[in-house]
């Protein structure tokens, strides 16, 4: 049979899966999971009950290896050029179950949800862009962090060294054939200890919810440490329904620019009880509810920009269910548009610098979820 | 009918008791004058898994006397929990004299308030050097010889492979990750150290294989002592080099056995006895499994489980 001769659609391996499986576990919430497969990585969607759609990306170099093969769609030479243009357009997807893939990458209980290094480098958010598409601008990024990064690099690789010592890591080759294939992992944790072999049956993809943020329109940005959104959301007890968040501009927001900062912390100061809190995350249930304000300091709030009052209100379930992904984490943006469509991307640091000296430093991983608002009447 | 005894190992004999508690609540315990057997082949066991080993009583206890009128043997019916519940006290006052103070524990049949009991004497000391005695009685019935006699060893063919198992806490990870997504698991073996574990289900078929496991040369129980008193560092050395010409010619036939998941996790809890684990795959029948109990240089006895086949028609 010609098919079974060509080469397979994806061929990936690595030699730690626990960085992988804590991405997979970041939006792990849905069972059923849609991969596609392109040539600069893997991105890994779900979706809840048509209102939540948090997707993984997760770039070809954090994978020792990475072999994308674009699947030819038929065999028929009506017109070729076009055709393998096509085919480059095309990207592989199928759709998984997730928590069996994670289970399996477990297998061996070594890809424990310790996936992250605790050593959280300080990373800066690239300037928050509308889509990942502009390629140059993380090249500058990462070329303006290299010789910063090659210091981490030096510390880390002691730490890594220390790190293998005492922990046992799983290795995994992944292969998927094409469309109707199963998904096949070999997993194995030791040169001479066992091997496990698994096909994860994949089924067609089905359409996903588009949820196109309009950047152009954005009310709010906010870009904040991610265990100062984790801390507030992992306080909201499960009986809450609703979370509203509220932005206000930030007080004399144009003389904050030119101003001193201890200036403005102490006109802040002297006019904060008549200044609303720049955002506010108020949660409400059958119990009660609870208010949550962030200061109005650097530390906390990166950036921030908002040009009027912003208030929108979500399902309290589908903004907690990015806690897990923030559990990794360590940066988030957090944007709402006019339509108070909100987008969270939480940057997921990798564990090990990818950027060995002479090699380009590649994009981090990142999650991202988009959550629809509550309709105010209801 | 008289007992009464030294616990000399608390530890190995809490462990033991740890792994029958997980897996039924009574069982049944038969003193003879060497031997200590523990049997549980309760019918309604998950997947119908028993339990039934035999120990050296010098590998758990001393100053050991036994009477009675069954030809010396005394058997007992009693609560796993119970029984658990009264080592732990015995393990824990173990621990406090470890300052340096012989202590002890006697074990005997009593009788009071006109129910049979095993009655554990602990005598221990406090961190601050007082005495102290704890007394735990353990409920039983005793057991007439007529009954003891019905209890039978299930009936087994000739295994077609026996296998030496890696660590026990090793299967016991994977096993657990792969019971949430099958009910069965199915373990394969040949005659050059192989060996599977898997499961099929329409969403997932994982395979996990060891190799270069040992396969015991041997083909009766009996001989399996003969092999841990004196073989095993004979055996070790012959892993790896398969030359055996009296073995079946094919030494890479698997030989496959479905048995419960659950069952075999239930059986997975020995690993805090185990030092040593041989399994035997009766090809669609059963699953023997022997685990020796502490070091093997000195193996005081054998927890033997039978895992019965699940008779599949699928596709395993």
């Amino acid at each position: 049979m010609p098919t079974a001769q060509l080469p397979p659609v994806l061929k990936a391996s690595v030699h730690d899966v626990r960085y992988l499986a804590g991405l997979l576990r970041g939006v792990n919430f849905v069972n059923k999971a849609t991969v596609t497969v392109t040539d600069t990585g893997i991105t890994i969607t779900v979706e809840e009950a048509r209102s939540l759609l948090a997707t993984a990306f997760i770039f070809a170099d954090i994978f020792d290896e990475f072999v994308y093969n674009a699947e030819k769609p038929s065999l028929e030479n009506s017109s070729q050029a076009s055709d393998s243009e096509d085919a480059e357009q095309e990207n592989a997807a199928f759709e998984i179950p997730l928590g069996t893939l994670i289970e399996c990458l477990n297998i061996f209980g070594t890809a424990g949800a310790s996936a992250s290094s605790s050593s959280s480098r300080a990373r800066r958010w690239k300037r928050d862009d509308d889509d990942r598409g502009s390629e140059n601008e993380d090249d500058n990024d990462g070329r303006r962090l290299g010789p910063n990064r090659g210091g981490d690099a030096g510390n880390t690789s002691i730490e890594q060294y220390f790190a293998s010592g005492s922990e046992k890591r799983t290795g995994m080759r992944m292969s998927y054939a094409g469309s109707g294939y199963p998904l096949m992992l070999i997993i194995a944790e030791e040169a001479d200890g066992p091997t496990t072999a698994c096909e994860i049956t994949t089924f067609d993809p089905e359409p996903h919810l588009e949820l196109p943020f309009n950047a152009n329109e954005t009310e709010l940005k906010i870009i904040l440490k991610s265990s100062w959104l984790r801390d507030a959301l992992s306080e909201l007890d499960p009986s809450f329904e609703k979370l509203t968040f509220i932005g206000n501009p930030p007080p004399e927001s144009a003389a904050a620019t030119g101003a001193q900062t201890s200036a403005r912390r102490k006109s802040a100061a002297r006019s904060g009880a008549l200044q609303p809190p720049m955002l506010r995350i108020q949660a409400v249930g059958g119990f009660g509810s609870i208010e949550m304000d962030y200061p109005n300091d650097r530390e906390v709030l990166e950036t921030f920009e908002c040009a009027q009052r912003v208030c929108f209100s979500y399902r309290a379930v589908h903004v907690t269910r990015a806690l897990r992904a923030l559990q990794n984490s360590t940066k988030t943006s957090l944007r709402i548009d006019s339509s108070g469509l909100m987008s969270l991307q939480f940057l997921m640091p990798s564990p090990v610098p990818r950027s060995r000296p002479g090699t380009k430093s590649g994009t981090e991983a990142f999650i991202d979820f988009k959550i629809l608002p509550l309709d105010d009447d209801l | 009918m008289r007992f009464r005894t030294t616990i000399s190992n608390v530890p190995t004999f809490f462990r033991i008791i740890q792994a029958i508690e997980k897996l039924q609540r009574k069982f049944v315990m038969k003193f003879t004058e060497t031997e200590l057997h523990i049997i549980c082949n309760h019918e309604a066991n998950e997947g119908g898994i028993q339990v039934w080993s035999q120990i050296k009583v010098d590998s758990l206890f001393t100053a050991y006397r036994i009477q009675s009128n069954a030809n010396n043997e005394i058997s007992l019916a009693l609560s796993s929990e119970a029984l658990l519940l009264a080592l732990k006290s015995a393990t824990a006052s173990a621990e406090a004299g470890a300052a340096g103070d012989v202590d002890e524990v006697v074990l005997k049949l009593a009788k009071k308030n006109g129910h049979a009991v095993l009655s554990f004497e602990i005598a221990g000391a406090t961190r601050m050097g007082k005495s102290v005695r704890v007394a735990h009685d353990v409920r039983i019935d005793v057991m007439k010889p007529t009954d003891v006699a019905l209890l039978r060893e299930p009936m087994c063919p000739e295994p077609d492979i026996h296998i030496l198992l890696p660590p026990l806490q090793k299967l016991r990870t994977i096993v657990d990750r792969m019971r949430p997504m099958s009910d069965i698991l199915a373990v394969r073996a040949n005659n050059s150290g192989r060996l599977t574990l898997s499961i099929n289900t329409d969403s997932v078929k994982i395979d996990t294989e060891w190799r270069n496991c040992t396969n015991p040369k041997m083909s009766s129980f009996a001989l399996y002592f003969v092999v841990f008193h004196g073989e095993l560092t004979s055996l070790s050395a012959r892993e790896g080099s398969q030359e055996e010409p009296d073995e079946p010619p094919d030494p890479e036939k698997m030989f496959t056995v479905l048995v419960s998941i659950r069952s075999f996790l239930k059986f997975l809890n020995s690993h805090v006895v185990s030092t040593t684990t041989i399994a035997c795959v009766c090809q669609h029948h059963c699953m023997i499994l022997y685990v020796y109990i502490g070091d093997v240089a000195d193996a005081g006895g054998v927890l033997t489980f039978y895992i019965p086949a699940i008779i599949d028609d699928g596709d395993h």
